[in-house]
């Protein structure tokens, strides 16, 4: 048996992971860019919005009375046909970016946003440096005899002198 | 050294260890008793809840208007009080703090009937209009308390929980968002700083 076409294939493998990858990302990223239907476009902004009186749960989950509140003026502007960075926007102008579960991508919070893909990034640049230098540490140690003598060997299914046998399945 | 000998010299000279246990059981449920004893004496001596200034977007920004039935049945206009400085107080009967600083709240009202006084009013938060009317009646509150159906004034001024009191200059910019109970003292403190301040 040859493993002469193993390295490219994993290769090709790889590449349409990172394409797969690369096109979910997109897909994901370019879509629900705005419900057309007010009640829609409220049911989803009131899921990132905090309920400010209550503890980390969003305006959608709490039944809080600040919570309803903000439902209703979420409806209301949503009908009024606001964008939702309007309504948002007029939110925070009246508790502050911490209305927002989504932290905002500016200032002190921005390194939320910027963090995982530098980590993402990191680590593929990581793993893909350590895979190479395995590869190219291992390459020079197998030789084509020794490589001849295993594919024998498994050719043969010879047991390998030192290792015990095999348990007989009662 | 054999798998024996270490064997030999790991469970041979092994001393019993349960009385170092239980000794550590009982210091552990010391410390947590100390410790339990501290929190309980901690809370239960502190001082009364005190009103903090907080800074929201809204301070320096226009007030949003406070326009509605009152819960004497008539009506209130913030615009209508342009020119005078006005302390808004976001209220319920249900809330302990606000039953600490009604009695200072009064005292305030009262150090300030003058027509051209600093000028207060309330606003029902998250109240039925019947126990809010009570509240106030039992305390000896004159002042217009407005019904905010749907809590839309309270979202306006970005009011989480009360009290929450605001500080309205004369030209209609919030200038002090207080946080927590207020007594008559620290309002006519942090009024006279807002005069200072606007001139």
């Amino acid at each position: 048996m040859s493993r002469v076409g193993a390295p490219s294939l994993r290769t090709g493998l790889w590449v349409v992971l990172v394409v797969m990858v690369g096109v979910a990302l997109g897909v994901g990223a370019s879509r629900g860019s705005g419900p057309t239907d007010p009640r829609q476009q409220a049911d989803a902004l009131d899921a990132v919005l905090r309920c400010p009186s209550c503890d980390g749960i969003s305006v959608a989950q709490s039944s809080a009375s600040t919570a309803q509140a903000i439902r209703q003026a979420v409806l209301a502007r949503a009908r009024a046909g606001q964008s939702d960075g309007r309504i948002e926007s007029y939110l925070e102008s009246r508790y502050g970016p911490g209305i927002l579960l989504r932290p905002p991508v500016a200032g002190a919070t921005a390194w939320v946003w910027v963090a995982p893909p530098v980590a993402l990034a990191a680590g593929a640049g990581a793993l893909a440096v350590v895979f190479w230098r395995r590869r190219r540490r291992r390459l020079p140690d197998v030789t084509d005899e020794e490589r001849r003598l295993v594919e024998a060997a498994l050719r043969d299914r010879s047991p390998v002198p030192g290792t015990p046998p095999a348990p007989v399945p009662s | 050294m054999t798998l024996l000998d270490a064997g030999g010299v790991a469970t041979g000279g092994a001393a019993p260890a349960p009385p170092r246990r239980r000794h550590t059981a009982r210091w552990i449920a010391g410390v947590v008793l100390v410790a339990g004893a501290g929190l309980v004496a901690l809370l239960a001596t502190r001082p009364p809840q005190a009103a903090t200034e907080v800074d929201t977007p809204l301070v320096g920004q226009q007030a949003p208007a406070i326009d509605g039935p009152t819960l004497s049945g008539g009506s209130f206009d913030l615009a209508a009080l342009r020119g005078r400085w006005v302390v808004v107080n976001f209220f319920a009967s249900w809330c302990p703090p606000c039953q600490q600083e009604e009695p200072d709240l009064v005292a305030f009202a009262f150090a300030h009937r003058a027509p051209t006084a600093a000028a207060l009013v309330g606003v029902v938060f998250n109240d039925t209009a019947g126990s809010a009317r009570a509240f106030m009646r039992s305390e000896g509150a004159t002042w217009p308390a407005v019904v905010d159906g749907g809590g839309q004034i309270a979202l306006a001024y970005g009011v989480v929980g009360p009290p929450e009191t605001f500080i309205i200059a004369p030209d209609g910019r919030v200038v002090v968002h207080l946080d927590g109970p207020v007594t008559a003292s620290s309002l006519d403190g942090w009024l006279a700083r807002a005069r200072q301040g606007s001139t």
